[in-house]
């Protein structure tokens, strides 16, 4: 029992922690009971054991290494100044902005219009590139078919003469030929039309040469839309967009 | 521990002029950090190899303190002494750096490397030429150190680092308390918890 409470004093005997009387009390009972004489021991060099422990030089060039990582990081803060922005964030969210934008673009169809959208205007109307109003007038006078017309692209260099021509040239070919003209179409422009035919298949070769007369034409994607549909049919309806040089721009509004 | 007025005298200086150094670092002075760095580079450096057992990590793990150290050097106010504050921040670094690498399977290898016998640190003479500066400091025989290190490496890091912060390092139950925000009474069963561990551990060595 006594040496239990000896054996608690042991750690603060060692500490300088026991009081001078407690302490001639345990060295007293340490002279006379030898199994407490050798675990004080044991304690005792224990302690003697850690504060002998050798101490290592730290490496010479610590002191260097530290100094060059705190002045990198003087350099990466002037590049980065803000402490508690993760430096990927920015790339983050640039490529979290790609994904959203490509997910967009697969989505939704090609010709759907942000402005519109945010504006509150009926996209699918608005598809066609007019009013509301004039898109439904169109689309009516085309019988409602909301299958796609291959679209040709006529360059001209001089527009107004081209536009003479090819209105001559449309009612020569015959009078039902044309059956709309939409010359208001053009996003007001003086340097494009876009024109809505109907033309006999017989008629077609005919057509063809004479806008080949007229300017350069493009008209891969009416072949296309042949080839995709290879039966004959009695009437071909077709878009002629009539552009003066370097109008891209407007080329793409009237292809919608 | 000298404790003469002589010895107050230059403890009192030291304080003065490390409180010196640490408001000038904490303009941004990188002199002045690198001399305080000078101060306690290797108190810390031997920590760190204590707990951790190698002296690569050692030195990373050095490393990471005073680049912490001077990031944090504002915020520091001189409540406690510098070194209070110094360990307190090694004390957290060392913890996650034994987590990752406890993970990472870092002190099995590290026990198989220094098996009693088989080549270690300690049994390099080039590393030991550098060990120990005065003769007095050190009389224990290799194969101790080895085994110390070894039971050390045992221990839960709590208990080794209590253990090394009092007994090796020298820090007085108050300043352990502050250092591991623990009531000295805690500290103190700890502590004498950890010893006894390593007088099981050393039972061989110490008849």
């Amino acid at each position: 029992m006594e040496c239990r409470k000896y054996e608690s004093q042991f750690n603060d005997y060692l500490d300088g922690e026991l009081s001078l009387q407690e302490s001639e009390k345990l060295q007293f009972h340490l002279r006379k009971c030898l199994s407490c004489y050798r675990k004080w021991n044991s304690l005792q060099k224990t302690k003697e054991i850690l504060s002998r422990l050798p101490n290592l030089h730290p490496p010479a060039h610590l002191s260097a290494v530290v100094m060059a990582r705190l002045k990198e990081r003087r350099l990466r803060k002037i590049l980065w100044p803000f402490d508690y922005i993760p430096r990927w964030l920015p790339l983050g969210v640039a490529a979290a902005g790609l994904i959203v934008s490509l997910t967009f673009w697969q989505v939704l169809p090609p010709s759907f219009s942000f402005r519109s959208f945010f504006s509150g205007q009926d996209n699918t109307l608005n598809m066609s590139g007019t009013s509301s109003q004039s898109a439904a007038n169109f689309s009516a006078r085309r019988g409602g078919s909301q299958t796609p017309v291959p679209v040709m692209v006529l360059r001209v260099k001089d527009f107004s003469r081209a536009d003479r021509q090819l209105e001559s040239m449309l009612r020569s070919i015959s009078e039902p030929v044309v059956q709309e003209r939409e010359p208001t179409r053009s996003l007001n422009s003086s340097s494009a039309r876009l024109i809505d035919v109907k033309v006999p298949e017989q008629r077609f070769p005919h057509l063809l040469r004479e806008l080949h007369k007229i300017g350069h034409l493009d008209q891969s994607e009416v072949e296309v839309h042949r080839l995709a549909n290879p039966q004959r049919q009695k009437a071909i309806s077709l878009r002629i967009v009539v552009v003066g040089n370097g109008s891209d721009v407007e080329i793409h509004h009237l292809r919608k | 521990m000298e404790t003469g007025p002589l010895a107050q005298q230059s403890r009192s200086f030291k304080q003065e002029e490390e409180q010196l150094l640490v408001d000038r670092c904490r303009q941004g002075d990188r002199d002045s950090f690198a001399e305080l760095m000078r101060l306690h580079q290797k108190q810390i450096y031997n920590f760190t190899y204590r707990m951790l057992g190698s002296e690569e990590e050692a030195e990373d793990l050095t490393q990471d303190i005073f680049v912490a150290a001077f990031r944090g050097i504002r915020r520091f106010r001189g409540e406690a002494k510098f070194s209070t504050w110094l360990y307190r921040i090694a004390l957290n670094q060392t913890r996650n750096r034994i987590k990752y690498l406890a993970r990472r399977d870092f002190f099995a290898r590290q026990s198989r490397r220094l098996r009693p016998g088989e080549e270690s640190p300690w049994q390099n003479p080039e590393l030991l030429a550098d060990i120990a500066p005065t003769p007095e400091q050190w009389t224990l025989s290799k194969s101790l150190a080895i085994q110390v290190q070894s039971c050390l490496n045992q221990m839960a890091p709590q208990a080794r680092q209590i253990l090394l912060l009092r007994d090796v390092q020298g820090f007085s139950y108050e300043e352990l308390s502050e250092m591991l925000s623990l009531n000295p009474g805690t500290v103190k069963s700890r502590l004498h918890r950890a010893r006894a561990a390593l007088q099981e551990c050393l039972a061989d060595k110490l008849e």
